[in-house]
């Protein structure tokens, strides 16, 4: 063998995230950005049945099992206003991420209700290049009109479809828990980059 | 947490034998890559496009399309507008490149090569890992040696209004940490791993 070659250098597709959260009057509470960990096994799967074009067997956000063909909406993250099916989330949950898991722990719900947040549209700014990086973000407002504080925030993720279904693409647990006031608002950003 | 691509080449002559072997994580998923994302993520069928390159340098109004091929990795034998792809050009890669910067054509004629199928295994998930692999190898049946300086995976680029039409785009190129030369009656193998960690 005339050359045998191993060295790493880097390379990758990064997410990272912002969260902040405002009282009722706009003021900023709180504000945590962090490198995030983890896109999930559903979103790399779903990019598989894109590349290979067969079908693969991908969880639901409900942990069923499903038939997943390739398709023009395969991991859309576009939502409307009250539409958790897709788009970013938060909730209760704390345990660790693991690459395995389909939904968020325990995933706060749409409405006006005890721990329910009102989900605004999905939001997106176009990708840019700076240097050697090319990025886009995307983000949520999600106000909270419950009539009481909502505590104990320490989880976000992101709903994609799969073809009519509903997937997992990455779930993040928070350093530390966040509050979010009646009549205020948490917002999820997310910055997806490469890096040549 | 990160989504990582790694390749690696191996060489063998016209007996088989392993003549060359490189392994590396890449460097680079281009512009293309992330804005493909970006397509996939916001925009439904028919519902807006982004104007990006394509592998001819031309404008092209990318959206999710109709017919589900949003980055199509597989090809066919012979097929150079999609799939892993190899070249001899060794500029440094860029953020904003659009194709390799100079591609062995499909043949057996001087300086060309002929290409196999381009395969994509399923993913698997190894925890903490899910990856899958994409693998094509490219045969010399020139007459003479190639050296090959990059290699890269073109995709399908489908439009985000009608007319729903396809074109090619380029998502990944790397440049070799040290050129491999291809005997006449060999081939090369490349194989890209795409994985994300938690």
């Amino acid at each position: 063998m005339k050359q045998v070659k191993d060295s790493i250098k880097k390379s990758e597709e990064s997410l990272s995230y912002t969260v902040e959260v405002t009282d009722k009057e706009g003021r900023v509470l709180q504000r945590i950005s962090a490198p995030s960990r983890c896109y999930v096994e559903q979103w790399n799967k779903l990019l598989n049945v894109q590349a290979k074009q067969t079908n693969l067997t991908i969880k639901d956000t409900s942990g069923n099992n499903q038939d997943i063909p390739p398709s023009s909406t395969c991991i859309s993250a576009d939502a409307g206003i009250g539409n958790i099916n897709t788009g970013f989330r938060v909730g209760k949950g704390t345990t660790a991420v693991d690459i395995t898991n389909y939904a968020l722990g325990a995933p706060c719900g749409e409405g006006t209700g005890e721990d329910e947040f009102n989900h605004q549209q999905m939001q997106w700014s176009e990708p840019s290049v700076a240097g050697s990086d090319c990025s886009f973000k995307l983000w949520r407002v999600m106000s909270n009109q419950s009539g009481a504080t909502i505590t104990g925030i320490k989880e976000l993720g992101c709903h994609v479809h799969m073809t009519g279904l509903f997937a997992l693409a990455f779930r993040d647990v928070l350093p530390s828990a966040v509050y979010v006031p009646h009549g205020g608002a948490i917002t999820v950003t997310y910055t997806i980059k490469v890096t040549v | 947490m990160k989504h990582e691509l790694w390749y690696s080449v191996v060489v063998r002559d016209r007996q088989g034998k392993v003549v060359s072997r490189e392994r590396r994580r890449a460097r680079s998923m281009l512009k293309l890559w992330n804005q493909y994302i970006y397509v996939m993520m916001v925009f439904t069928p028919g519902g807006g496009s982004l104007v990006v390159t394509d592998i001819d340098g031309n404008s092209w109004g990318l959206g999710p399309g109709t017919g589900g091929k949003p980055f199509t990795m597989k090809s066919g034998a012979g097929v150079t507008n999609y799939g892993i792809v190899v070249g001899t050009g060794n500029t440094a890669v860029q953020i904003d490149d659009y194709a390799l910067k100079t591609l062995i054509a499909e043949g057996a004629g001087a300086g060309q090569m002929n290409y196999l199928p381009c395969t994509v295994a399923d993913a698997t998930v190894s925890d903490p890992f899910c990856s899958f692999v994409v693998s094509r190898s490219i045969a010399n049946n020139s007459g003479g040696s190639i050296t090959v300086r990059e290699t890269g995976i073109y995709t399908i680029l489908e439009r985000g209004v009608s007319p729903f039409l396809t074109g090619y785009g380029c998502i990944v190129r790397e440049v070799l940490g040290t050129p491999q030369e291809v005997p006449n009656g060999g081939a090369m193998t490349v194989d890209y791993t795409v994985r994300v960690t938690v």
